[in-house]
């Protein structure tokens, strides 16, 4: 039996399908063999043998030679069911070239069984009445048989796949789900993470002694800086009812506040400019977002430096739905383990969850110094998710 | 209580709070003349050196060297009074260390009793042998013993530099992309393999080549997150999804957001072991 295949399953797996799965010739044979289960295998012997004690009565020669002969069709019919099962091809559908194989298989197989018989010659089976009369026993029998075997078989195997596929979109779904779930997570911690301290005590009392210093000295600049304080508060303290985002505009104002500030402590040391394109300044846009990017600025940029430096912020539409926001400072710059900057990675993941995965947030190091950082959102219409900002 | 003569030094990196500390000494403490105003830890060292003032007020937080690590350079010639603006821990370890310090925005009244234990300080100083003379008070405060003000400044200093975020592992890796140098965070790295005379850095935002490799990176990045599961190859932990078992003591690693896999050597296998 296994010398068999060997002459018959060459031409099969190197059909006009080229691109199947060519694995290796021992994972092919491996894999057919695989075919040829436990189960099959029994079926089919008993199946041979039934048809066997059935036949035997209307049969003159011994009962082993009955048997023999039905053992080898169903065999062979077996053989041909798998093989066809392996062929790659699309001419027709798979379950119908296996039961056509089948069907073919039936009378041919006979017919090889008899010229064994009569040691190959045509003539003399055609010419023996009960031999032909034999042959039309077997061979409708195991065209009937091996039909409806075949077609059961095909039906469980169908079913199979139906099941394992039902499983397969069921894990995918569940995935899915997972993949949500985290999302909902991430936009939640996002969210909290901005309700809670965002102003540092140390920037908040060093300001508020700069004001008592402008006060007790009777400055006129003391009322211009608590109107920048205020501003200041008023934007990046947690405000818990809030619709929708605001505008850029907003942001940019809030900005402004933070670097008159930083400007009024240290005059010597920072110099700023903010030029945001005013067409972008009507977006809603992800509130402390440029904020972030300048408080780096100066808390990792400027501030370390005993020179100072300059910080650009700027903006400008990108595409028709898209901006581009970017904050350039002139200070100490990042070194390879210095500190990562406070509150990036938190940053990303609410361009992530606002405005999908094609929102960057970009750090590169800025000639001839300093650290330039860009936020790129392609479309400010975000993708269409509703769980970017929580009630 | 006669108020001695003294000189002092104000070190503040923001001009304004400089000016204000002055106008109130100047009103609180008249016979006392501030010779110099440093705007950094390393001008206040300079300056110390070149006037020798009885008195310092130190900015703990100032560019470069900070208040406390001048403070240490100084030494105990003069009297220290750090300023702060909410540094609990300093504040703490001020108290401890029986340091005189001023919390900004500070009260008036706050500054009047500091410039107090200041000139008592310098009277015993200028006169140790002034016996007979009667005080009205106690000191209010001992002079520290200079172990323990060394002490305080140095476990001050360490965790300054650590709150400063000097992190002993890579927290940045840059590469050029295009014109520019990327600075890619070590978090956001997917994982790095070694291809010829480069190292390939793949993160969320792309792909690099830098010229750092594998047998160097693998010594500066965290191993707590970052492991060699290849020769050629270093993976973040935090962006591995699953690792899959092959025949033949092989695996490979999933990461999340890419379609390609990994291999594991066969000696690096024992990190995937089934806890």
């Amino acid at each position: 039996m296994p010398a068999a295949p060997a002459t018959d399953v060459r031409p099969a797996p190197a059909g006009p399908d080229g691109n199947g799965p060519a694995g290796p010739p021992a994972g092919r044979w491996a894999r057919l063999l695989r075919e040829f289960t436990h189960g099959k295998v029994g079926f089919t012997l008993g199946f041979s043998i039934t048809v066997a004690v059935v036949l035997n009565p209307i049969f003159a020669p011994p009962f082993t030679v009955v048997l023999g002969r039905s053992i080898t069709v169903g065999l062979v019919l077996l053989l041909a069911y798998v093989l066809a099962g392996q062929w790659h091809q699309r001419w027709v559908p798979r379950w119908l070239a296996q039961a056509l194989a089948v069907a073919l298989a039936a009378p041919l197989a006979t017919l090889g069984v008899y010229l064994v018989s009569t040691g190959g010659d045509f003539i003399a089976f055609v010419q023996h009445p009960a031999r032909v009369a034999g042959f039309v026993w077997i061979s409708g029998s195991a065209l009937a048989l091996g039909l409806v075997l075949a077609l059961g078989a095909l039906v469980r195997d169908r079913e199979a796949a139906v099941r394992e596929r039902e499983a397969q979109a069921r894990s995918l779904q569940l995935q899915f789900q997972l993949e949500r779930a985290e999302l909902e997570r991430q936009a939640v911690d996002a969210r909290l993470a901005l309700l809670t301290a965002q102003i540092e005590p140390h920037f908040l009392f060093n300001t508020l002694a700069n004001v008592q210093a402008l006060v007790e000295t009777g400055s006129p600049r003391a009322a211009e800086v608590l109107r920048s304080l205020v501003a200041y508060l008023r934007a990046a303290l947690p405000r818990l009812h809030e619709g929708g985002l605001p505008t850029l505009a907003n942001e940019v104002r809030l900005v402004q506040a933070y670097l008159e500030l930083m400007h009024l402590r240290m005059p010597d040391r920072l110099q700023f400019r903010v030029d945001v394109a005013s067409e972008i300044l009507g977006l809603r846009f992800a509130p402390m977002a440029l904020l972030t990017l300048v408080e780096n600025a100066v808390r990792h940029g400027v501030d370390p430096s005993e020179t100072g430096g300059h910080i650009d912020v700027g903006g400008r539409a990108e595409g028709t739905h898209g901006l581009r926001l970017w904050v350039a400072d002139t200070g100490v710059g990042l070194s390879g383990h210095g500190e990562q900057g406070t509150g990036l990675a938190n940053l990303r993941e609410r361009l992530l969850t606002l405005y999908g995965p094609h929102a960057r947030l970009e750090l590169s190091e800025h000639t001839p110094r300093g650290v330039r950082a860009e936020i790129i959102v392609p479309d400010v219409r975000g993708p269409a998710a509703p769980v970017a900002e929580p009630r | 209580m006669t108020v001695p003569a003294a000189t002092a030094l104000i070190a503040d990196d923001e001009p304004l709070l400089r000016e204000h500390l002055q106008a109130h000494l100047a009103r609180l403490w008249p016979q006392c003349q501030v010779v110099a105003q440093a705007r950094n830890g390393r001008e206040a060292v300079q300056l110390y050196e070149q006037h020798h003032p009885d008195v310092v007020f130190l900015d703990v937080h100032m560019p470069g060297m900070n208040g406390v690590e001048a403070a240490r350079q100084i030494g105990r010639d003069a009297l220290l009074v750090f300023v702060t603006a909410y540094d609990s821990y300093a504040v703490q370890a001020f108290e401890e260390g029986a340091i005189d310090y001023l919390v900004k925005p500070f009260e008036a009244e706050r500054l009047a009793d500091t410039v107090q234990r200041l000139a008592l300080r310098l009277d015993e100083r200028q006169a140790p042998a002034a016996a007979g003379t009667v005080r009205a008070d106690p000191p209010m405060t001992e002079v520290p013993a200079p172990a323990t003000l060394d002490e305080v400044l140095a476990r001050l200093a360490a965790q300054m530099q650590r709150q400063a975020g000097s992190r002993p592992w890579l927290q940045w890796i840059k590469a050029s992309v295009g014109q520019a140098v990327r600075l890619i965070p070590a978090d956001e790295v997917t994982y790095l393999r070694s291809d010829e005379k480069y190292t390939l850095v793949v993160w969320s935002g792309g792909e690099a080549l830098i010229r750092k490799p594998i047998r160097e990176l693998v010594d500066e990045l965290d191993p707590e997150q970052f492991v060699q599961i290849h020769r050629s190859v270093i993976v973040n932990l935090r962006h591995v999804t699953q690792v899959t078992r092959g025949a033949n003591e092989t695996a490979d690693v999933h990461l999340r957001g890419r379609t390609e896999t990994l291999p594991v050597s066969r000696s690096y296998l024992h990190l995937f072991r089934q806890m």
